[in-house]
């Protein structure tokens, strides 16, 4: 990307189990504070991408009703139906094709306005599998974990002290919902157990919450304070989840490629500085660090035994909480691109790792982690 | 910057019907999107990204994309769903445009499609007006106006369609010639769901009245059915085929102050027939494509229009006439396929409605009609130029498109 995109101002509300807002106020509140961050007001041109679900939000046509709030009124704009990550994506490439200069990118859903399982069982192929009602999002990530245990030897213990590494970062970001200082394995492994080996700390929560972002091409982003630029992007569609190995996240690996190609990374593990991955559960982090590079096929679990992941390690991942400290559907992924943003522009607070100039973040769509999208994100 | 040109190099359809019972969803998909590889003599392999949309109520599906994806070739592939309600294909269309237009892919294909029979899409509209309605009751409004949503999509057009005969002196007869003009051309189109050739005014003006002034006879079909479309960079374009069809431009506009509120007023009490979305979208893609006189240098239009009115209401917000001055000219003869500026060649959506793929179908179309590969209902004048347009929401958003056989940047 050669004059290149970057991102300006973002802007992320708390995510909650059940905000005292309705997905209209949160969108407002994030493009609001987004544009103003951005030095952007209602009547300057840029386009709009939302990222939403008809499913979760309980309606057809999910972008209906957040034209306002989204700051889209009378504006050029769009929807994704997917993770957050996929608006920045659309985002970006409206603006690389030169018609569109600044885009507002922003992703929300509310977990406690639809029944928790359902969206996801609606993923389901409908003439099989959604019959049955054995597989939904939690006991297909089951499935998942246990495939990644029997082919490569990662334990409990492992994801549990992944998931204890995020519950502890997230108690430092003000933002996260799932906190717990100082929290250790043995305390993810007392907690209720969901479908084996997955107990109730090592998935994502179900949150509310909104994230924008906005984007602007080289030009634009000249004015900006500290813009934070997209050095490379890239994202890929798996087979359905009965359809492929379960243990390893394959579109993962094909987005990273693209998106190092393009950023010129040829040795992630040393070239990145921090990754933000959207993990819907512990063992996803693990099987993450190795389609991101940052370790061989099989190894994610002994990577993170080395402690290079934890907050003062070489390589942190998830300095925010991760996914397992606060995850809205539609605007997790879209959380994970701004906290490495906020990283790179040290701006992260408690949580703030130092010296990160170059960071990978993460989004992802579907049971399994089907679709993934990453970035590669970079300072001056 | 990469400015690259975008162009269309292949259309597929899938047989458009009321009920798909012999396939399912993905099945049903293939069908448009391999029609569309053969079309364009590309294969699964030479696609770079895959952009897609339906409307994912309708069936009861949430992102079928997830099951079905891998059967139209996007199996390791960057695939991006766009859904937008009835503007979801062309909405799709523009998604293939922009990944193209970035630089960031060569070869997309662009697939929509709806299969209405496997849900209920009365149901799905309802949790439009369902989502509004829960919220108002916590606000404490008055149930009574729920009555207002009765109708669902008719409901909301018959006082679009009152309000624009009352502005521009459209009668009833032209409801009825306007649905005469698009069955007819639909007749020709091997992929549209209701033909009837030899279709008379007077036969569409005895339907049963739905509501005033709105008659079976002027009203879409409920069609299973997909469109694929494969685009890709200008240079590709000129090596695949003879006459590629040029996206010059794409631009939406959404504007919910004229979203259908209560008793059929805008929110804002604006006029659901105004649509000033659509001329600010028609305007910002005329721009773009370098067009100052569309009235002129528009050969082709493809206006949404799954109700008769709304053919000759988008014609004027398409800034193809000035308002009120669209019932003149289809009774002038201009909109039929051998006039000044032929309207919904394809028979339109009136004639056929698989909902997400709609205004895609719009797009393709008027791609066909530039590379001359429109059969039977190719346009008797030569084709430069083209607008193809998509409405949705709840009266609330526009998508324009405009094509022409010769490049934007190159």
């Amino acid at each position: 990307m050669d004059k290149g995109v970057a991102i300006i101002a973002y802007a992320q509300t708390p995510f909650e189990a059940d905000a005292n807002a309705s997905r209209e106020i949160q969108v407002l509140e994030v493009a609001k504070t987004a544009l103003e961050a951005a030095g952007l007001k209602q009547e300057d041109r840029y386009t709009v991408i939302s990222a939403t679900n008809d499913y979760c939000d309980g309606r057809t046509i999910s972008n209906m009703r957040l034209v306002e709030p989204a700051a889209a009124y009378k504006k050029n704009e769009s929807k994704v139906e997917m993770d957050g990550g996929y608006a920045a994506i659309y985002g970006l490439m409206r603006i690389l094709s030169g018609d569109h200069q600044v885009a507002l990118v922003m992703g929300v859903s509310q977990a406690s306005v639809y029944a928790r399982n359902i969206p996801g069982i609606m993923m389901l192929d409908p003439t099989f599998d959604r019959q049955r009602w054995l597989l939904n999002e939690v006991s297909a990530g089951a499935l998942q974990a246990r495939a990644y245990m029997n082919a490569y030897g990662a334990t409990e213990e492992h994801f549990a002290g992944v998931a204890a590494k995020n519950l502890d970062n997230a108690a430092r970001n003000p933002l996260a919902y799932n906190k717990l200082a100082g929290a250790d394995a043995a305390k993810v492994l007392a907690a209720r157990k969901l479908y084996e080996p997955i107990t109730e700390l090592m998935l994502a929560p179900f949150c509310d919450g909104a994230c924008a972002m906005v984007l602007a091409s080289g030009e634009a982003a000249a004015k900006a304070d500290k813009p934070v630029w997209v050095k490379g992007m890239g994202f890929a569609h798996d087979s359905y989840l009965t359809e492929r190995p379960l243990e390893e996240m394959g579109s993962l690996e094909l987005a990273a490629r693209s998106a190092y190609d393009m950023a010129g990374i040829t040795d992630p593990a040393s070239q990145i500085d921090l990754a933000e991955v959207h993990e819907n559960f512990a063992h996803e982090e693990l099987m993450a660090y190795e389609s991101l590079g940052f370790c061989g096929k099989g190894q994610g679990g002994s990577f993170f035994d080395s402690g290079a992941t934890l907050l003062g390690g070489d390589l942190p991942v998830n300095a925010s909480g991760g996914a397992t400290g606060a995850n809205a559907v539609c605007a997790t992924g879209l959380a994970r691109i701004i906290e490495a943003a906020m990283q790179i522009r040290g701006k992260a607070g408690e949580h703030q790792v130092e010296g990160v100039n170059t960071a990978v973040a993460t989004g992802q769509t579907g049971p399994c982690a089907q679709e993934n999208v990453v970035f590669v994100l970079g300072g001056e | 910057m990469a400015h690259t040109d975008v162009a269309v190099v292949g259309v597929g359809y899938s047989k458009h019907v009321s009920k798909r019972r012999d396939v399912n969803i993905a099945e049903m998909v293939w069908e448009a999107v391999s029609a569309c590889y053969e079309d364009a003599g590309l294969k699964p392999k030479d696609v770079d990204a895959i952009c897609t949309g339906n409307m994912p109520a309708f069936e009861g599906v949430n992102i079928p994309e997830l099951w079905g994806a891998g059967h139209w070739g996007a199996y390791g592939k960057p695939l991006m769903r766009i859904t937008t309600g009835g503007t979801t294909g062309g909405s799709v269309a523009h998604g293939g445009y922009y990944a193209v237009s970035s630089g960031l892919f060569d070869t997309v294909l662009c697939i929509a499609f709806e299969k209405q029979s496997d849900g209920n899409s009365t149901m799905g509209l309802n949790t439009v007006a369902l989502a509004d309605a829960a919220a108002m009751f916590q606000q404490g409004v008055d149930p009574g106006f729920l009555a207002a949503f009765g109708g669902g999509a008719v409901g909301i057009a018959v006082y679009q369609a009152a309000s624009y005969m009352k502005r521009s002196g459209c009668t009833t007869e032209h409801l009825d010639k306007v649905s005469v003009l698009c069955r007819t051309n639909a007749a020709l189109n091997p992929y549209s769901h209701l033909k009837q050739p030899g279709l008379t005014p007077e036969e569409v003006a005895k339907t049963t009245l739905m509501q005033y002034p709105i008659r079976f006879g002027h009203v879409c079909p409920a069609t299973d059915g997909a469109c694929a479309m494969l685009v890709t960079t200008g240079e590709k374009a000129k090596k695949l085929i003879d006459k590629p069809a040029y996206i010059l431009s794409c631009a939406s506009c959404s504007e919910e102050a004229s979203l259908m509120g209560i008793a059929g007023s805008g929110t804002t009490n604006m006029d659901p027939c105004v649509q000033e979305s659509c001329k600010i979208a028609a305007k910002w893609a005329y721009d773009l494509a370098g067009i100052e006189d569309p009235r002129h240098e528009i050969d082709v239009a493809e206006p949404y229009s799954p109700f008769a009115h709304q053919l000759l209401m988008f014609y004027e917000r398409l800034l193809l006439c000035d308002d009120g001055e669209a019932p003149a000219i289809l009774d002038s003869g201009s909109m039929n396929l051998e006039g000044d500026l032929p309207v919904c060649p394809s028979g339109g959506v009136i004639s056929t409605n698989a909902i997400g793929a709609s205004a895609m179908e719009r797009v393709s179309e008027v791609a066909l009609q530039i590379m001359g590969k429109a059969g039977d209902r190719q346009v008797k004048k030569e084709v430069h130029k083209g607008v193809a347009h998509g409405w949705g929401g709840a009266v609330n958003l526009n998508v324009v498109a405009v094509l022409s056989d010769t490049p934007r940047r190159s």
